[in-house]
């Protein structure tokens, strides 16, 4: 392992930054992220940054059921996150469509028909411990030897 | 002199203030803003279409899932519309209960909206502090529940759970901590001299263009107009509520309003333990045939469920009109209007408490 893809698995390990999209979510969700930025929380201790700025994020977090809004926006937003990238799918919606899913609503799940999903929490809504032990859990195994990996 | 170029200021769908995607379109002369307009659309899922035909039993989870942040009262008012249009008797007990539980979802809901503008306008340590002291609500509510955001306590004829007297003693204590907390927290916004710049005086919104667009809730009341669903609710009545108005109609109002019906509840929610009579949680009753249309104060203003029943229970008809519409159509047509500097559009967009997911559902 060259000494530079150390140094970017030591920055990246304490760097995570996060932003979030609502494609169509009841707000539960939403909420719940925003409670993990509360202090009891503290994502920030783990060095995860919540600015919701796709350009400077690492992982995408994806809450709703993609209304029909969001078909071609979704994957615009995805391509403007810089590589290494990950999303995150929140809450039963971006997986089935949860209650939503019935004959006759506007809604067109799952997400990860339009782009690629690395993980979900399931849940109505899950809870915020759980939300930031994905983001924990799932961080090391895409951003460590990310450029050593791709060659 | 320069001329000075209008310039078309587009705000959103993804913004990091906001916490659902709308878009604000504004006409701006150099800073000054001289029309907005308020673009919706992106969170429709046509939930009152699949509404329709469904027994009840799925339509309560249903009308639950319209808003994750005033998920109760969405609850009650369609339990207690169901419950007027088939004549089902509600159990005393229940209806103390009931405003318990749906005290806590205000006081939560408040307190993220006052979180959302202290961190709109950068005050951090304020927010931070409203955001800690919400999850202490979030904790009473699940002590009562059992569920954090999607709770389904309020069912026909009464609610799911009892508090038992240890868990009212828990909620007597937190109430406490709650309290002296809030009002610290108002203290600093109220005497916050950098705050007070950059709410005093911004947004304004006056009784008569609050009459003409309708606004409701906190939005109405900080504007001096009297104007509460909790008034014409039977169980308030017994309570002596009275509701908190101020008339400075600016953003530090709608704020402050905010600030003091938390207060309020905490108050409610006393009195509620106090005289609670003791009985059963549930009466008996069937769903069958019938319509009402009922109205009840969610955290940002009245929230009408219109519906229609047939005898099996399933719901035939339902039509639901949410708060938020008027108080964002209210807030592009007359806070934003006028407003000195660019940086002041998403603070009061943020003041009137936009929820989106209730209004496009």
């Amino acid at each position: 392992m060259s000494i530079i893809q150390k140094l970017k698995n030591k920055v990246r390990s304490r760097s995570i930054h996060v932003s979030y999209v609502n494609v169509g979510s009841c707000n539960g969700c939403d909420i719940e992220i925003l409670a993990c930025l509360s202090p009891r929380y503290d994502l920030e201790q783990y060095g995860i940054y919540v600015h919701n700025n796709p350009r400077e994020a690492d992982i995408l977090l994806i809450t709703g059921a993609l209304c029909e809004q969001w078909d071609d926006k979704l994957v615009s937003l995805w391509e403007k996150i810089p590589e290494p990238k990950a999303a995150i799918t929140i809450g039963n919606c971006p997986v089935s469509g949860c209650v939503f899913n019935r004959r006759g609503s506007y809604v067109n799940p799952p997400v990860s028909k339009h782009i690629p999903v690395a993980a979900s929490i399931p849940g109505c809504p899950p809870r915020p411990s759980e939300i930031v032990s994905t983001i924990l859990s799932l961080a090391p195994e895409v951003f460590k030897d990310f450029e050593e990996k791709k060659r | 002199m320069k001329k000075t170029v209008d310039v078309s200021l587009p705000i959103g769908p993804v913004h990091p203030v906001f916490k659902e995607p709308a878009r604000i379109k504004c006409e701006t002369m150099g800073e000054k803003v001289l029309s907005a307009e308020v673009e919706l659309g992106y969170v429709k899922k046509g939930i009152e279409r699949i509404m329709r035909d469904r027994p009840w039993q799925e339509v309560m989870f249903l009308a639950e899932r319209i808003c994750g942040i005033c998920s109760v009262i969405h609850n009650m008012v369609f339990i207690e519309a169901v419950e007027k249009a088939c004549d089902i008797a509600l159990a005393p007990r229940a209806a103390y209960l009931r405003v318990i539980v749906n005290e806590l979802d205000r006081m939560q809901s408040h307190i993220l909206a006052n979180y959302s503008y202290c961190y709109t306008i950068e005050h951090e340590t304020l927010a931070m502090y409203l955001l800690n002291i919400r999850e202490t609500v979030m904790d009473q509510l699940e002590l009562l529940t059992g569920a954090r955001v999607t709770c389904a306590y309020i069912i026909p004829g009464g609610v799911r759970f009892d508090i038992k007297p240890a868990d009212a003693e828990k909620l007597k204590l937190a109430l406490l901590k709650i309290e002296s907390d809030i009002r610290r927290f108002m203290g600093m916004f109220e005497n916050g001299r950098m705050i007070a710049l950059r709410s005093k005086e911004v947004g304004i919104l006056t009784p008569e263009e609050a009459r003409i667009a309708h606004a409701v809730g906190p939005t109405a009341r900080a504007s001096g107009v009297r104007l509460d669903e909790r008034l014409n609710h039977a169980t308030y009545k017994l309570l002596n509520f009275e509701p908190v108005l101020r008339d400075e109609c600016d953003n530090y109002a709608r704020i402050m309003v905010r600030f003091q019906e938390v207060l309020q509840s905490i108050a409610l929610i006393r009195k509620c333990l106090n005289e609670m009579p003791a009985g059963l949680i549930r009466s008996g009753g069937e769903v069958g045939a019938g319509s009402y249309s009922w109205k009840g104060e969610a955290p940002r203003g009245e929230l009408t469920y219109d519906l229609k029943t047939d005898e099996y229970g399933r719901i035939l008809d339902i039509a639901i009109m949410t708060p938020s519409i008027m108080n964002i159509e209210a807030c592009g047509h007359y806070m934003l209007k006028g407003i000195d500097s660019a940086a002041d559009i998403t603070s009061t967009f943020i003041s009137s408490d936009p929820c989106i997911a209730c209004n496009e559902r």
